[in-house]
């Protein structure tokens, strides 16, 4: 400890650059974490915290609520399948909103039958519809004029909704989203396309009939019909097209990234013991065990990380309570623990290329001056 | 050091660094050892001291035979019965005189205040406490042989090792610091070999021994 803080005491600069970088490596990781996390939730957050278990598409939709369309026959036949406790419609619509100000967005309508079968999951705040016109909104939404009491109109046809409820992480294609009865839904269609046909659901909420798991029940529906394709809540919002891309590219600059520290770290700890080859070789010759000197380069190590992260966790705190253009970022709690060990592993393991050159310090080289060399 | 031998593999050949060297070295005795280069001070002297280890032959420092020990052993001896001073490296140049002086105590038994009064009354005698906090940068070639001195003697070794410790000095700074080890080892009863290979050096030495080609001769 004596020779591991001295050194840092007395090269303050080298240390101190060596703490800031793995600083701002640390707040980029964290960041980018944030950011894909946040990136996630705000495409399929609405599928993956709606409170149906298992959804049924269409084959042809590809994964897609929009694309996909349950023909009157494929409904019957999922609410004939006895492994099926109950089914619901859920329909979804993008239309252009209005809200108060007169400001208009593209927002998602998601229209379900049942609260248990397509509503968010648990709201924040307010209520779930109860009358006719009634939406739960995106929070994250909520100051854009998409907050509790606001009233949205459905453009064109002026089809009014008034939120009564919020909820978080709800959000669908990155946009305002908002969850009502089917038959509210309908009419949004309708308002646009008066003209319209009634809309034939997207997708089919279903739960479990009692004794049935969710796994069970997918198995069943998908073998009714090779024009279904049924998934549970989190594989439905895992395998929407385009998050399995985004979840790999993040993966890729995550990688890079826990390359990246190791080399930083351990280059520098290769580099300096080096430069104090000198000084190591008289130390172990005088009578240092090279088990000290190992420890003490393990010391600065631990230290240098440590200040490093804490370093890039206090920028990367603040920061995560904001708003990245549409996307909510958040303190990513599991994220920091993970990242904190994994680099920890990463650094100690990198410095032991030093701590190698370290034990194989001869003693004898402080007699012709070898260690300088 | 009876009958002490030291044999180099080098490809297919042996190459004898040390052959039969018999040296007894009294307990306040200071004897310089003058010889050519490559012929084999640094080498007995690495023996003597547990840097290196014999090939054959006994080493006995103080009361305690150091023959057949461990490297583990050895680091332990090196730690608490010899002192070092080297020829090129001698000081940590992250810390100050006194740390130079202080890291023995660390890297031993971590005496704590005692070490800490000793490494200061250390640097008084060799004229030295106003430069405690200096680091070695700031030191001038005879200041930093003094800490290196100091540092040698932290440990209260029973035998102290000099490798040409005035090579780097001026003719002046190297009477001036070889001065200084004669007192310091006669005023503590310290056994002392000092390699040189400059003969005005043996002067402050009680005895010199010189070597040729691996071969002590009295």
């Amino acid at each position: 400890m004596f020779l591991a803080l001295k050194e840092m005491a007395r090269a303050k600069t080298r240390f101190g650059l060596l703490i800031a970088a793995i600083g701002m490596l640390v707040f980029l990781i964290l960041f980018q974490q944030s950011l894909q996390n946040g990136l996630l939730t705000s495409f399929v957050g609405a599928i993956r915290n709606q409170s149906a278990p298992v959804l049924v598409y269409s084959v042809d939709g590809q994964r897609v609520i929009q694309g996909s369309v349950i023909t009157p026959d494929l409904e019957q036949q999922v609410r004939a399948d006895p492994d099926v406790g109950q089914a619901g419609r859920i329909g979804q619509g993008t239309f252009t909103t209005e809200v108060s100000s007169g400001e208009r967005f593209d927002a998602t309508v998601l229209g379900y039958e049942s609260v248990d079968l397509g509503a968010p999951e648990t709201l924040t705040s307010g209520r779930y519809p109860e009358a006719p016109g009634e939406a739960v909104g995106s929070e994250a939404d909520a100051d854009s004029g998409f907050g509790i009491g606001d009233m949205v109109t459905i453009q064109p046809g002026g089809y009014a909704l008034t939120i009564v409820g919020l909820a978080q992480d709800v959000q669908l294609n990155a946009g305002p989203t908002l969850f009502t009865v089917y038959d509210d839904y309908v009419a949004a269609v309708r308002s646009v396309n008066p003209d319209a046909l009634d809309p034939l659901p997207n997708v089919l909420a279903v739960a479990p009939a009692a004794g049935v798991t969710d796994a069970e029940l997918v198995a069943s529906v998908n073998a009714i019909s090779a024009d279904l394709d049924a998934l549970t809540r989190a594989d439905a919002a895992d395998n929407t097209p385009g998050v399995s891309q985004v979840r790999q590219s993040f993966n890729v600059i995550f990688l890079l990234y826990g390359l990246v520290i190791p080399c930083v770290t351990g280059l520098f700890f290769l580099i300096i013991t080096f430069q104090k080859s000198g000084s190591l070789t008289l130390l172990h010759a005088i009578g240092a065990p090279a088990g000290r000197l190992v420890s003490s380069l393990l010391i600065q190590a631990v230290l240098i990380i440590s200040a490093g992260y804490l370093i890039g966790l206090a920028i990367y705190t603040p920061i995560s309570q904001r708003r990245l253009g549409g996307i909510p970022l958040r303190f990513e709690t599991n994220a920091v623990i993970f990242w904190a060990i994994m680099l920890m592993v990463l650094g100690i393991g990198s410095s032991l290329l030093s701590a190698r050159r370290v034990l194989a310090i001869d003693p004898i080289e402080a007699t012709t001056g070898g260690g300088n060399q | 050091m009876t009958n002490v031998r030291k044999v180099y593999r080098m490809g297919d050949t042996d190459v004898v660094a040390l052959d039969h060297a018999e040296l007894t070295v009294a307990s306040d005795e200071i004897v310089a050892l003058v010889g050519p280069s490559g012929s084999g001070k640094t080498t007995l002297c690495s023996i003597a001291g547990g840097i290196l280890s014999a090939t054959d032959g006994s080493v006995v420092v103080g009361d305690e035979e150091i023959t057949g020990y461990s490297d583990k052993q050895l680091t332990r001896f090196r730690q608490n019965r010899v002192g070092f001073v080297f020829q090129s490296v001698n000081l940590v140049p992250f810390l100050t005189a006194r740390e130079n002086l202080l890291v023995v105590d660390e890297l031993g038994r971590r005496q704590g205040r005692p070490a800490r009064e000793r490494a200061d009354r250390l640097l008084d005698e060799l004229g030295l406490a106003d430069r405690a906090k200096n680091l070695p940068s700031q030191l001038s070639g005879g200041q930093k042989q003094r800490v290196a001195i100091g540092r040698a003697l932290m440990n209260e070794p029973s035998l102290v090792l000099f490798d040409e410790p005035t090579s780097a000095l001026d003719t002046k700074l190297g009477i001036q610091v070889m001065e200084l080890i004669r007192s310091e080892m006669k005023s503590r009863g310290t056994a002392a070999i000092v390699v040189t290979h400059d003969e005005r050096i043996t002067e402050y030495c009680d005895r010199t021994v010189h070597i040729i080609d691996g071969v002590l001769a009295a």
